[in-house]
C-alpha cells in the first residue's frame, strides 16, 4: 500500500508540475496505465484536465481597448499635468481656503463679542469686588465700630433723660 | 525606435506619448483582463498603468522592449489594485449554478471538449473564476500566464519581476490547488 501511495503522489506531482497540454508523451502514458487501475489518481487527472480547460477559457477572455481609449489617457494626462502645474502651497491654500475662512470669521466674531460685552459685566463684578474685599471689610467694620468720646456720653444721657 | 518614441514623449512631445498609448493599449488591456473582467475597471487600471508609465518614461533604458516595460508596469499596477480591493468571497461548492453542474457534466461525459460557444466560454470562464479565488492574485497570474497563455517561466519573471524559481513554485502551487478545488467541485456532482 505505501508504494501504491508512492505512486499517486508521483502523479499527482506530475499534473502539478506542468499543464496537461504541456507533459510528455511518457509522462502521458504513465499516467494512462496507473489510472486504468487508480480511481483517486482518475479523479485527479479528470480535475486536472478540466482545470486546464477552464483556466484556458479565462485566459482567452480578453477586453480589447476601444477607440476612444487613447482620447481618455491623453485628457487624463493633461489633467494630471495642470494639477501638477500649480505650486504645492498654493494648492494646499486651495483645499484648505474655506476653512481658514471659516476660522478667520469665527474669530472676528469671538473678537468683537469680547470687546463690547464687558462694558456691562465688568463693572458688577468690580462693585461686587469692592464691596467684599477683605480690606474694605475690615475697614467698614472698623467704621461701624468706632466711636468718638461724645457720641458716646451723648448716647448715655439720652438713655438717663427717657429714664425719667 | 522604442527608445526614441520614450525618450520624445520624456521630453513633452504628446503625440510621440499618444502613438505609444495607441500601440501599447492592446498589451496592456491584455495584462489588465487576466485581473479583471469588467470593461469599466479594466480601462481604469490601463489608464492607470499609462499614466504611471509616462512619469517613469526616465527609466525606461531602451534595453529591453517598450512592450516587455510596459507589461510589467501593468502586472504590477493591476496586483497592487486587487491587493487593495476588498476580498472575493470564499470559494464554496454548494454556489454551483445550474450551467456549471450542466458543463461539468458534459465535459466530464466526454462530449464537450473544448468550450466553443460563446454560452459555454461564458460558464467556464464563471467557473475558472471560482477556482482561481481560491488562489492569491500573485498565484493567479502564474497559473494564468503559464497554463492558459503558455507563457515560459523566464517570460512570467520578466513580466512580473519574480525569480524564475518563484514563479515555478507559484504555479506548482496554484496548479495543485485549482485541482484540488476541481475535485471538490466534480464529488459534489457526483454526490
Amino acid at each position: 500500500m505505501p508504494e501504491g501511495n508512492q505512486t499517486n503522489k508521483h502523479i499527482t506531482e506530475i499534473l502539478d508540475r506542468a499543464s496537461i497540454a504541456m507533459l510528455s508523451e511518457s509522462e502521458l502514458l504513465e499516467i494512462h496505465v496507473h489510472t486504468m487501475d487508480c480511481m483517486s489518481c482518475r479523479d485527479a487527472f479528470e480535475a486536472a484536465r478540466l482545470s486546464a480547460v477552464v483556466i484556458k477559457s479565462r485566459a482567452e477572455t480578453t477586453i480589447e481597448p476601444s477607440p476612444f481609449f487613447q482620447t481618455r489617457v491623453m485628457a487624463a494626462l493633461r489633467e494630471q499635468q495642470a494639477v501638477e502645474s500649480v505650486p504645492a502651497m498654493l494648492r494646499l491654500w486651495r483645499s484648505a481656503k474655506a476653512l481658514v475662512s471659516t476660522m478667520a470669521v469665527t474669530t472676528a466674531a469671538l473678537a468683537v463679542v469680547s470687546f463690547t460685552q464687558p462694558s456691562q459685566t465688568t463693572p458688577v463684578l468690580d462693585q461686587t469686588a469692592s464691596a467684599y474685599s477683605a480690606y474694605s471689610v475690615i475697614m467698614d467694620q472698623d467704621a461701624d465700630e468706632q466711636m468718638s468720646y461724645e457720641q458716646v456720653l451723648s448716647t448715655i444721657y439720652e438713655d438717663d433723660d427717657d429714664a425719667r | 525606435m522604442d527608445l526614441d518614441l520614450a525618450r520624445q514623449a520624456q521630453a513633452g512631445d504628446e503625440s510621440a506619448f499618444a502613438e505609444i498609448v495607441r500601440r501599447y493599449s492592446p498589451r496592456v488591456f491584455s495584462v489588465a483582463s487576466r485581473f479583471f473582467r469588467q470593461r469599466p475597471l479594466v480601462e481604469e487600471a490601463a489608464q492607470e498603468v499609462f499614466l504611471k508609465a509616462y512619469t517613469q518614461l526616465g527609466s525606461f533604458e531602451g534595453r529591453g522592449s517598450l512592450e516587455g516595460w510596459l507589461t510589467r508596469i501593468a502586472t504590477n499596477t493591476c496586483l497592487n489594485i486587487v491587493r487593495g480591493a476588498k476580498r472575493r468571497p470564499e470559494f464554496t461548492v454548494s454556489d454551483l449554478t445550474e450551467d456549471e453542474q450542466g458543463w461539468l457534466e458534459q465535459q466530464s461525459a466526454g462530449d464537450g471538449g473544448e468550450p466553443a460557444s460563446v454560452e459555454n466560454t461564458v460558464v467556464a470562464t464563471d467557473l475558472a473564476d471560482r477556482l482561481l479565488s481560491v488562489l492569491s492574485p500573485e498565484d493567479q497570474q502564474a497559473l494564468l500566464m503559464i497554463d492558459g497563455e503558455q507563457a515560459s517561466i523566464k517570460e512570467v519573471a520578466e513580466a512580473t519581476g519574480w525569480s524564475e524559481s518563484k514563479v515555478k513554485v507559484r504555479a506548482f502551487r496554484a496548479r495543485r490547488k485549482v485541482r484540488e478545488a476541481m475535485e471538490k467541485l466534480l464529488s459534489y456532482k457526483r454526490a
